[in-house]
């Protein structure tokens, strides 16, 4: 078995020593460090960003909540403008109704006055046609002359029973 | 044994330039050139492939970066915070036994992690690193790992000693674990190799559809002994911290 040949056991150890030392004091020195600074680079670079997200999202958070803030606001704005609104024209609407179903009455109250009067003036044309004519009836059939007066009493006495 | 097509045969060391200094025979053999091809595989790809220091990788520095962290990983899974100090020693010698093993994947080329002395100088380090360490962080009552809390006291002379020797029997068991899966696995390819070409008419392709699956899987031990190196070297370095 040659691994237990001490011919070149001198030499396997030496050359390993040689070799692995090289190889540690190169790793040690050289490469591990510089891999390790990218690997830091990289890890500041992922913080960095994180960081910066999550400074963007809190504002963007921010700017949502004044934006939701102000929108409720002017919705609560726009509700009053409409309730004012909404009174006042109702308010003119009554007002106007109300004066409208004042003039109305007037108006009709008015009316029946007028028509009142006009009955009454007409009742008593009615009342001096009856006693002309009845004076001239009773002159032409009698011959008796009716005073007026005596006309107007037989008359009021007879209108009962006609109306 | 060393038969001309012996399966044992590939892990013969073959001098490239003898050298010599002071008497000892330091030449620079088949073994020591897979060494050399391992760091500099290592060296050239950590160090290429993270040149430009993206902070996008490209497919390549993301290979690097994984490797990175996976050791990082175990060690602070292990270890915890401790542990970064031990990482270019961990990573160092996860990665070297990683493409060690790889390496040895290459048809014709030498594995020198199949070498007991090799791995058991690695399992050394680490034993004896893990040993001074101890020492540091506890000094003497670093003798009181031996001692298993919460046993009647009558069982202490049986497991003292047990626990004596499963310590100082770790430089072993780490050594032997990679040496002899290397062995095995690449004695196993060449004993079917060896099948294929001396199996009569086209039945020889039985064996090679075989060593083909067995490459896949030896591949898989390649990295898995690389990992139980290191996450055994975390596990030792933990207990220099915590005892019991």
């Amino acid at each position: 078995m040659p691994q237990l040949n001490p011919e070149f056991f001198v030499s396997q150890l030496f050359w390993l020593a040689v070799f692995f030392t090289f190889l540690f004091v190169f790793l040690w020195r050289v490469s591990l460090p510089r891999i390790a600074t990218v690997l830091e680079k990289r890890q500041n670079k992922i913080d960095e960003n994180l960081s910066s997200a999550k400074e963007l999202q809190e504002q963007a958070m921010e700017i949502e909540k004044k934006i939701n803030d102000q929108i409720n606001r002017a919705k609560l704005e726009t509700d009053e403008k409409i309730k004012e609104t909404i009174n006042g024209l109702q308010e003119d609407v009554s007002s106007q109704l109300s004066s409208l179903d004042k003039d109305l009455e007037k108006k009709v109250s008015d009316a029946e006055k007028e028509i009142l009067k006009s009955k009454d003036d007409q009742m008593k044309n009615i009342n001096n046609e009856i006693v002309n004519i009845t004076k001239l009836t009773v002159g032409k059939i009698t011959d008796i002359e009716l005073s007026d007066n005596e006309l107007n009493k037989v008359i009021e006495t007879q209108k009962g029973s006609f109306n | 044994m060393a038969a001309k097509d012996s399966p044992l045969k590939q892990f013969e060391i073959d001098p490239i330039s003898n050298i010599e200094v002071g008497g000892y025979n330091i030449s620079f053999t088949n073994s020591s050139f897979a060494m050399l091809i391992t760091v500099l595989v290592i060296t050239l790809f950590l160090t290429l492939t993270v040149n430009t220091r993206s902070i996008i990788p490209s497919r390549m520095q993301l290979i690097s970066e994984l490797m990175y962290n996976f050791i990082a990983q175990l060690l602070s899974d292990t270890v915890g915070d401790n542990g970064k100090r031990y990482f270019p020693f961990v990573f160092s010698l996860f990665m070297f036994v990683l493409i060690g093993n790889m390496v040895g994947m290459i048809p014709y080329q030498f594995t020198f992690t199949s070498h007991i002395i090799v791995t058991f100088a690695l399992a050394a380090v680490v034993f004896i690193g893990v040993t001074i360490l101890g020492f540091i962080n506890h000094g003497i009552k670093f003798f009181t790992f031996f001692y298993i809390p919460g046993v009647p006291f009558y069982m202490h002379p049986l497991l003292i000693p047990i626990e004596v020797i499963s310590y100082l029997s770790r430089p072993i068991s780490l050594s032997v674990r990679l040496f002899a899966n290397m062995l095995a696995g690449h004695t196993l390819l060449k004993v079917f190799a060896g099948f294929v070409v001396s199996m009569p008419f086209f039945t020889g392709v039985f064996p090679l559809a075989f060593i083909v699956a067995l490459t896949g899987l030896e591949i898989l031990i390649a990295f898995l002994q690389a990992y139980v190196f290191a996450i055994l070297t975390c596990l030792y370095i933990n207990d220099a911290y915590h005892l019991h």
